[in-house]
């Protein structure tokens, strides 16, 4: 795409940095361009003729080891070791899939990618495909997300009639095909191994590990699973070198991220920066700040655990390193806003609701605690029915089931809670004790 | 593998599951989801522990703590499911420490949230292992201040099972169950979270061993619909014993009160059914408590059977055999009599100086193959080929034969038994279809899960096998060759190589081939031509035990049918042939007639004597299953009135006959049988045992092969014994009576619909049966399940005869 | 012999449906065709009836129960039919930071049904989803498969017009964020604009 920029001995953590510039989401929101032409006229798929053309299988890992990629749906687990755990091709079958089930509370980028430029993700699924030497790939997209899965299976097929997808792809000899795999609303199908079952037509309970996916994922194949970003990447790793990409973010998270706001912020939404960056950057500079009173923030989708408006907080790099050592998580960029006269029970009261609806039932403590237990703790505080000893009750249940579930699901739950508790326990207090919110507004609903 | 529980050190082998490492230490950690024989799947968390290794550095040298100078331990951050944590090297793995009994305390109380506590009234009280675990690992409290989930409490999954939502933990085990066992995915979890309940949209719950899952629910969620509300466990006796249904000698336990059969379960027998068993051995025993049962001896006096003492009744035998020669007598068991009861006729018969004893149904073939298959080796085979309906003819051998599917060999035991957590074990793991073909002459369940099916003509065993047999040869084949194979040659040919090249491979012979003498050689024949073992499935639980003593005629003219023409005097234990008119009527000329029954049937309506007998769960004995396995039979309490076994008859006629005859009694046939086998009978442990034999009794009969057979309806084995169904409720209820199988063609052409209720006559007995409609038997043919007396194989049917009852249609308004 | 099987099988005369369906799996998949064929049904008949579970099964080679087993597994398959219009409103916090929760009531006012009803019309159901992904944008209403974004009062007041003459107006297509002037949102139709 455009020429290489020469690495910062610095590096890039700012987006007002002069030689930062939109990358992956510079076509979103562009008229017309999800189709195959607008994307081609951008110079699309010239990274994977580039890869598949004058690169070997492993000098694309190594390229995207180098660049330090870490995986953007969640767990940031460093992409190019993940890609290397494929065992070598025996001739049998090898999956890649690309999450696409985005539905953690807060993070809306995926969707934005499938719906404006399909193409970008299938060619980072061709070369991601190539590295790996996997011969069939599925996306696997959220059920409400049509529009986003219609405008993907339309640029497959383009991509298909064009030679880019199926056999000899681009003359090259590499056989590779795509399939969208369409959900049909559950969470927890974002997780990988569940998304594997939900995949296979069976109940979406995620799956014992080990075996690991590159193992024994689909079918019982290797696979590797990564997340749209995470694959959209890679098409400008290839494109533009492994230096640009690790020129920007600090020293554990390299690259260009793309990151959320929502919440009462002046012009919510997606803005992508270097890693790095700070929320003081994305909330003030880009999102306008907020457009009322914020008492705290929700760094990274709902499952991390929440920060006070606080100056040490809001001026925190927004990378992988810095959030887990302040007790919190990157997740997945998506940064909530809570107002000052939200009740954070009643906020907190909305997310235990959202787990308990979403937890899959397979294992007892994320089952009965997170999704019969908890939400009516936090039903009968926010009725007012509460007792100061439910605050400790809530803690302590809380705490009993923190590591003990079968998947992350139930502490992405319990995490936030505990934060909230620590942070704002006055709040809880309070409602206990007086059986009303301590802050409370009636009606957040625009004319 | 070193590994240390509780400071207690171990050596394990690799791949053993932390679960069974605390368990071989002589430790407890409370579970719910984890089941011998099943996945692991770590669901009820409730097995956590903390667990910890040693880690090794870059060169492969272990990091030493500074301190100790040992291998320092690395703990896990979170506690860990030791059912689906794998040990290694050096682990050490603690179930005591305050987290860990936190953790165990924190799941009890999860676990008991949205449980109904109603064990007062709950039938699996006392037996409960959710009730024992809260018991020892919880602390009694609840702090849950909120409606427990409400849910149906008694939904019948079908006429056999009865679920209660509200107490179901969710551990999966009944589901894995149907998935992983029988692969018959007929339950399943419905919904997500805390909403999830167990349910299912096949009526009826379509398995042949659906009843396990109430043997392995902890809870009192799903239960045994013909045992529930009928006692508490401890007021039950629980004899372990061994199953007389059928041909494979499943471990069961017997569960009676004040002298009622209540249930059956299954028990352990790893190497023969592990702790499965199927649903016409579970559910099959209700029969044996009915009202209708013969509880003291009859003598016919004035032309009506007279009630009188054994004694009595043993004189008058005595007193009427007096006049006659003792050859002119025969006697008759059925085929699941005991070794004991075998003793105690051929005693009788040689006491009598007659050599027509026999024992029926008996299939024309021996039951001893020369090369035998043990269940193990089934389970464990590379290639098996099964011609028959064995899902029907023995459950556990479809269940064994799943096992092999699998690829994974029968766990090793641990000090504690089976493994709790067998880590090969996967859900939905990958079978191998591909080394299973089944051939039958209809679609047979067992065909679903095999790679090939051949669908050959009925009565066509033999032409079956002798092709086979020639294109192991290398032969060509005829057209008629060809036709015989019931599959395409290409299909056969991989059969056979198959089998030629398995290093285990097994070929199971059923009813079908065994019924005639020269398909049964035909298939020992091509055993040896492609070189597998033979597992030869006879049609009772003790049929190969009684070839195997002998109770067979001295001529096959003096087999039973045989002695039902001729002989003068006939003594008949569980058999009715007078079902057959022709027969009744010849019977009527006999000079004597006994019959030892359980119920007055048609033969015992025609008797001079009528003598009470045990059921199969009253005897004590000894039964040889299909793989020579001795295996003890123990007798329930249960109250039968003066009912003897056929120990117990020959003992009463032996005094009236002014001799102590051998096998009198249990104790005295074992004498003979340890005199003859070597084998002290008194001493079988539970699981049984197959000895090497040093005296094989040699048939005492040349067998003369039956007229060719031929015929419209194929008498086919079945899991629910017909003989008894209008007695067992709940199973009739469940299997709807037993099935008169119609192509749908033939259907149409007899003018009859499904569910029509029907009665015709076939092979000479009338049968009253339902007619099932279905494209499982091919056109021209028609399936009926077999009465004991029939045994296996193609009959004829009087078509004119059929009589079809006037059927009610129930057309929803 | 009688025929008492009354419904049509969905796929009898669909079968390139089904195989184009199959066709997107490889060879061991065949399962997965699942959720694309319940799709199939659920867009067809607003529901999938248990005819139809036992329908699939056969398709795909499997058991019913497992079809109802998954298919009830996810929130967005119906065992009930749903209205013509079913509107799914989120609930989760950034929706409800912009008063999904107020929105709610008010659907509840105008249709006179709660979450999970059908009206009586079968026009309208409504039913409260989880977060959609349009935190960005909120708050949300999907209408059958359709966004309506940023839906604010008197916004919400043209859509329900607008359904009510069954008519599905254009969504507005928001980004927010960086590129909120991309395609600026216009209200439906073109029609006066209650602007946020
Ligand atoms: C409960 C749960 C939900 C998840 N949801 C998503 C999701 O919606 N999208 C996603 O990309 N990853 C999600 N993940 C993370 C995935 O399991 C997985 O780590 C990720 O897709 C790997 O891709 P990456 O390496 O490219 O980040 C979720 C994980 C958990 C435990
Ligand atoms: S019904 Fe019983 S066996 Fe089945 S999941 Fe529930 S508790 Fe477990
Ligand atoms: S989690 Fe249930 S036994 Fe281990």
């Amino acid at each position: 795409m455009s020429d290489q920029p020469a690495a910062s001995p610095q590096g890039i953590l700012s987006r007002h940095d002069e030689r930062y510039q939109v990358t992956m989401y510079r076509r979103v929101g562009v008229e017309g361009a999800h189709a195959l032409e607008s994307y081609r006229a951008a110079g699309g798929y010239e990274a994977a003729r580039k890869a598949l053309t004058t690169m070997t299988p492993a000098q694309v890992i190594d390229e995207v080891k180098a660049a330090g990629l870490r995986g953007r749906g969640g767990a940031g687990f460093p992409t190019g070791v993940k890609w290397s755990f494929m065992p070598p091709p025996d001739g049998g079958p090898r999956y890649l899939v690309c999450n696409a089930d985005e539905s953690e509370p807060g993070s809306f980028k995926d969707r934005y990618f499938l719906e404006d430029d399909p193409h970008q993700l299938i060619e980072g699924m061709i070369i991601a495909a190539y590295a790996m030497q996997v011969t069939f790939g599925f996306i696997y997209i959220r059920g409400e997300y049509y529009e986003g899965y219609q405008r993907t299976w339309e640029a497959v097929k383009e991509a298909r009639a064009a030679g880019l997808l199926g056999q000899d792809i681009l003359g090259t000899g590499f056989s590779f095909d795509i399939t969208v795999h369409r959900g049909a609303g559950a969470y927890i199908c974002g997780e990988e191994t569940a998304l594997m079952n939900s995949l296979e037509g069976l109940r979406a309970n995620p799956r014992l590990k080990p075996p690991f996916p590159a193992a024994a994922g689909m079918y019982g194949r290797p696979t590797t699973i990564n997340n749209v970003e995470t694959l959209t990447s890679v098409v400008h790793i290839v494109s533009k070198g492994a230096a640009w990409f690790a020129a920007m973010g600090s020293e554990d998270s390299k690259g260009t991220k793309v990151y959320q706001v929502s919440g009462p912020v002046k012009r919510p939404g997606v803005y992508e920066m270097p890693m790095g960056a700070t929320f003081r950057e994305l909330i003030y500079d880009f999102a306008g700040g907020p457009t009322v009173e914020a008492k705290a923030f929700i760094p990274g989708g709902s499952s991390t655990p929440m920060f006070p408006w606080e100056d040490r907080f809001l001026d925190m790099s927004m990378d992988f390193g810095t959030l887990a050592k302040n007790g919190s998580m990157l997740g997945t960029g998506g940064v909530i806003v809570i107002p000052r006269d939200k009740c954070i029970v009643d906020a907190l009261y909305n997310l235990v609701r959202f787990y308990a609806h979403e937890s899959c039932g397979k294992c007892t403590p994320c089952r009965e605690g997170v999704g019969h237990w908890l939400p009516r703790m936090y039903q009968k505080l926010v009725a007012g029915l509460g007792r100061p000893e439910d605050v400790d009750l809530l803690e302590n249940v809380v705490g009993n089931i923190r590591g003990t579930a079968f998947c992350p699901l139930a502490d992405a739950c319990v995490m936030p809670v505990q934060a909230s508790l620590k942070w704002f326990r006055d709040e809880y207090e309070y409602l206990a004790a007086n059986g009303r919110p301590k802050y409370q507004k009636n009606d957040w609903w625009q004319a | 593998m070193k590994v240390v529980v509780n400071d207690i050190e171990l050596d394990l082998a690799p791949g053993t599951s932390a679960i069974d490492a605390v368990f071989a230490a002589g430790d407890d950690v409370p579970y719910f989801c984890s089941q011998e024989y099943m996945s692991p799947i770590g669901a009820c968390r409730m097995c956590l522990a903390r667990v910890g290794s040693p880690r090794k550095d870059r060169d492969g040298n272990w990091i030493l703590d500074e301190e100790t100078g040992e291998p320092k331990i690395f703990w896990f951050p979170n506690l860990m499911a030791t059912c689906t944590t794998q040990v290694t090297e050096g682990m050490v793995i603690d179930t005591r420490s305050e987290a860990v009994k936190n953790a165990q305390n924190s799941m009890v109380e999860f676990t008991l949230i949205n449980h109904p506590l109603d064990c007062p009234v709950c039938d699996k009280g006392g037996a409960c292992e959710l009730q024992d675990r809260a018991y020892e690992y919880g602390d009694g409290l609840s702090r849950f201040e909120f409606d427990k989930r409400r849910s149906e409490k008694h939904h019948e999954l079908s006429e056999l099972i009865t679920l209660d939502r509200e107490r179901c933990i969710h551990c999966k085990r009944c589901v894995r169950f149907f998935e992983e066992v029988p692969g018959d995915e007929v339950l399943d979890f419905i919904e997500r979270g805390s909403h999830t309940y167990i349910g299912t949209v096949d009526a009826g719950l379509p398995s042949n061993f659906s009843g396990n899952i109430t043997d392995i629910c902890p809870v009192g969620a799903l239960l045994d619909a013909s045992s529930r509300f009928r006692g508490r466990n401890w007021e039950y006796d629980h004899t372990r014993t061994t199953s007389m249904d059928d041909a494979t000698g499943s471990a069961v336990i017997v569960d009676a009160r004040t002298g009622r059969i209540e249930r059956v379960k299954a028990a352990l027998n790893p190497d023969v059914n592990k702790t499965w068993i199927d649903d016409g051995t579970r559910f099959g025993h209700e029969y044996v408590d009915s009202p209708d049962r013969l509880t003291r001896p009859m003598v016919r006096r004035n032309g009506e059977l007279q009630p009188v003492t054994w004694p009595e009744a043993a004189a008058y035998v005595a007193e009427r055999l007096k006049g006659l020669s003792g050859k002119d007598v025969g006697i008759v068991l059925r085929a699941d009599s005991t070794l004991e009861e075998g003793v105690a006729a051929l005693a009788l018969a040689e006491k009598l100086g007659t050599g027509q004893v026999d024992h029926a149904p008996r299939p024309a073939g021996s039951l001893l193959p020369s090369r035998p298959a043990t269940l193990t080796d089934l389970a464990t085979a590379d290639a098996i080929f099964v011609v028959g309906d064995v899902t029907e003819e023995a459950g556990i051998l479809d269940l064994r034969i799943k096992d092999a599917l699998k690829g994974v060999t029968p766990p090793e035991l641990l000090p504690h038994g089976v493994p709790i957590a067998d880590l090969r074990l996967k859900e939905r793991m990958p079978r191998r279809a591909e080394i299973l073909t089944v051939a039958a002459p209809y679609r047979v369940d067992l065909m679903r899960h095999a790679g090939a099916s051949h669908l050959y003509p009925a009565g066509g065993e033999a032409e079956l096998f002798r092709a086979l047999t020639a294109l192991a040869g290398g032969g060509q084949l005829t057209d008629e060759q060809r036709a015989a194979l019931g599959a395409d040659e290409a299909a056969a040919r991989q059969l056979v190589d198959r089998l030629r090249s398995a290093s285990d491979g097994v070929l199971v012979v059923g009813g079908f081939a065994l019924a005639r003498r020269e398909a049964a050689e035909a298939a020992r024949a091509f055993a040896r031509a492609v070189g597998v073992k033979e597992l030869l499935v006879g049609p009772m639980a003790n049929s190969h035990g009684l070839e195997l003593l002998g109770v067979l005629p001295s001529h096959e003219r003096y087999a039973f049918p045989g002695m039902l023409q001729e002989a003068k005097a006939l003594i008949v234990s569980h058999l009715d042939p007078a079902k057959d008119p022709d027969v009744a009527a010849s019977l009527k000329e006999r000079e004597l007639l006994v019959v030892h029954d359980m119920f007055l049937t048609e033969t015992a309506r025609l008797a001079d004597v009528v003598l009470p007998a045990r059921s199969v769960y009253e005897k004590d004995g000894t039964v040889v299953n299909l793989e020579g396995r001795f295996l003890p039979v123990r007798a329930a309490p249960v109250e039968a009135g003066q009912a003897e076994d056929f120990t117990g008859v020959v003992r009463y006629l032996g005094e009236a006959l002014g001799e102590r005859l051998e096998g009198r009694s249990v104790r005295s046939a074992r004498r003979v049988l340890k005199r003859r086998l070597e084998l002290d009978l008194a001493e079988l442990p539970d699981n049984g045992v197959i000895p090497r034999l040093k005296a094989r009794p040699a048939p005492k009969v040349t067998t003369r092969e039956a007229p060719a057979a031929g015929g419209n309806v194929l008498i086919a084995p079945s899991m629910a014994r017909v003989e008894y169904l209008h007695r067992n409720p709940h199973l009739n209820a469940a299997v709807g009576g037993p099935k008169l199988s119609v192509n749908p063609a033939d259907a149409e052409g007899l003018g009859v619909m499904d569910g029509a209720e029907v009665r015709l006559r076939v092979g000479g007995v009338w049968r009253d049966a339902v007619v099932r409609v279905t494209e499982a038997v091919p056109a021209g043919l028609m399936t009926l399940p077999a009465l004991p007396e029939q045994g296996v194989g193609l009959v004829q049917a009087d078509l004119g005869s059929l009589v079809v009852d006037q059927v009610r249609l129930e057309v929803a308004s | 012999m009688i025929e008492l099987e009354t419904t049509t099988p969905f796929f009898q005369d669909k079968q390139e449906v089904v195989d184009e369906i199959l066709s997107r799996y490889p060879e061991e998949g065949r399962r997965s065709a699942l959720m694309p064929l319940l799709w199939e049904v659920q867009r067809a008949e607003r529901y999938i009836s248990e005819a139809r579970m036992h329908e699939i099964a056969e398709i795909v080679g499997i058991t019913a129960t497992e079809v109802k087993g998954v298919l009830s597994f996810y929130s967005t398959y119906h065992e009930q039919p749903v209205g013509r219009y079913h509107i799914q409103i989120c609930s989760t916090l950034s929706c409800a930071l912009a008063g999904a929760d107020e929105m709610y009531d008010h659907l509840v006012n105008e249709l006179g049904i709660v979450n999970g009803e059908t009206d009586a019309e079968g026009r309208f159901s409504l039913q409260k989803a989880e977060c959609v992904g349009s935190c960005g944008t909120a708050p949300v209403l999907l209408v059958n498969d359709t966004y309506y974004e940023r839906v604010t009062k008197s916004r919400c007041r043209h859509l329900l017009e607008a359904l009510r003459r069954d008519e599905m107006p254009e969504p507005w297509r928001e980004r927010g964020g960086d590129n909120e002037g991309a395609e600026k949102a216009t209200p439906f139709g073109g029609a006066e604009g209650g602007e946020a």
